[in-house]
């Protein structure tokens, strides 16, 4: 019972969100990826700063190499959520957790980054919060923080 | 008894008296000047971000209610909300303004998506919207023109008075593509707003929209903001969305760049 109060309550909030700003239903927030990769472009510039990243799933011996689009919040949100414009360069080597396109193209929402310095982040609150492990790629409890 | 000790006790009666005589109200002082609506705000309750808000400081405002559209326009608008709805949860969202780098324009730019700027100078009141790089300027006891003879804008034409320590807007001439909550309107519509600082830390915003020719009556809410004390606003400037319209299914998609 009390998971359904909060289930609805998580839903309210999410469609308050949805209405705030822009709808990001084109990405799947359930089927999370976690990808290790080499960034070709950090591009930080509004509506969306946008992380290229040659990568891949590195607990899946079959995946391949792709190029990904991965979309991040703007400016504000990530500054405000403790981002530096300069934290990310090209050839960094960096670990993801996304929720890919639904449409099978490689592109994603972020969710959480780790640096090659070992520092992690989350993409601002609208984003949504990862529900897999950043070290690992293991399932996250549910309503565990990240 | 000698006289000494008889006047001691008039003395003391009156004395008395006035100690329990019922004392004219004082004000307290405000620790807040309640004219001063300057510095930079959040929304107030910020639904995700962590701005280390306490909700239970003020009270939250109640949902903003569906639109009174006269049933001609009500029928369309539902259609279009459940249209939305659907989109999103087949997980093919309809692009919308945003997409195209739109700003909101008014009223929406009042809900504060981002952090809000308000500037006060002897003839007008300026709010800055970080979003979009919105800026709305109201103009302290000016005559707004006749409705036929307004511009339209994003952000319209408004005037400012006080009443009290009630800070009162009028607002018309908002372009007929600039809708909140997706609503239609006329040249006719009024925005009216009463905006009210409740503590050194909130003000209160009461919105009322009117339009005789599409709503049955006012459409009323209310915004509460948060002082976000030393902050800095940050440009933005909507350089290169990569997600864009589909021309031919109006979704939003992702651009995806190869290299």
């Amino acid at each position: 019972m009390k998971s359904r109060i909060l289930m609805a309550l998580l839903a309210c909030v999410m469609s308050t969100v949805a209405l705030a700003h822009h709808s990001f239903a084109m990405f799947d927030a359930e089927k999370q990826l976690r990808l290790t990769g080499k960034v070709t472009a950090f591009t930080w510039q509004n509506p969306h700063v946008y992380i290229q990243l040659e990568g891949k799933d590195p607990n899946d011996p079959k995946a391949k190499v792709r190029t990904w689009t991965i979309e991040c919040a703007n400016p504000g949100i990530l500054n405000r959520a403790g981002w530096k414009f300069n934290m990310i360069k090209k050839d960094d080597l960096i670990t993801v957790i996304v929720g890919p396109l639904r449409t099978g193209e490689p592109g994603a929402l972020l969710k959480q980054v780790k640096l090659p310095d070992g520092r992690i982040f989350g993409n601002g609150g609208p984003a949504g919060p990862p529900n897999i492990s950043i070290e690992d790629g293991k399932p996250l409890p549910a309503g565990a923080k990240p | 008894m000698n006289r000494h000790a008889g006047w001691s006790l008039v003395l003391m009666a009156l004395l008395a008296a006035q100690a329990c005589a019922p004392k004219k109200a004082e004000a307290p002082a405000l620790a807040y000047d309640p004219k001063d609506f300057g510095g930079t705000w959040d929304r107030y309750p910020q639904p995700t971000e962590n701005s280390g808000q306490d909700p239970s400081v003020v009270p939250r405002p109640e949902p903003i209610p569906a639109p009174p559209l006269k049933p001609e326009f009500k029928a369309p608008w539902d259609a279009e909300q459940k249209k939305i709805a659907a989109a999103n949860a087949a997980g093919e969202p309809i692009a919308t303004g945003y997409t195209h780098c739109i700003p909101d324009g008014m009223p929406a730019m009042m809900m504060a998506m981002f952090p809000m700027e308000v500037l006060q100078t002897p003839k007008q009141v300026t709010v800055i919207q970080e979003a979009y790089n919105q800026v709305r300027r109201i103009y302290l006891n000016d005559t707004l023109p006749a409705v036929e003879d307004a511009e339209p804008g994003f952000w319209g034409h408004s005037t400012g008075k006080w009443e009290g320590n009630d800070f009162v807007v009028e607002t018309i001439g908002i372009k007929d593509n600039v809708r909140f909550r997706n609503a239609p309107h006329s040249a006719a519509m009024r925005i009216h707003e009463r905006m009210r600082v409740i503590d050194a830390d909130h003000f209160e915003n009461d919105v009322t929209v009117e339009d005789p020719e599409y709503l049955t009556g006012p459409w009323s809410w209310k915004w509460v903001y948060q002082r976000r004390p030393n902050y800095k606003m940050y440009e933005y400037v909507c350089e290169d969305n990569r997600e864009f319209a589909d021309p031919v299914t109006g979704k939003a998609r992702l651009r995806i760049d190869h290299k």
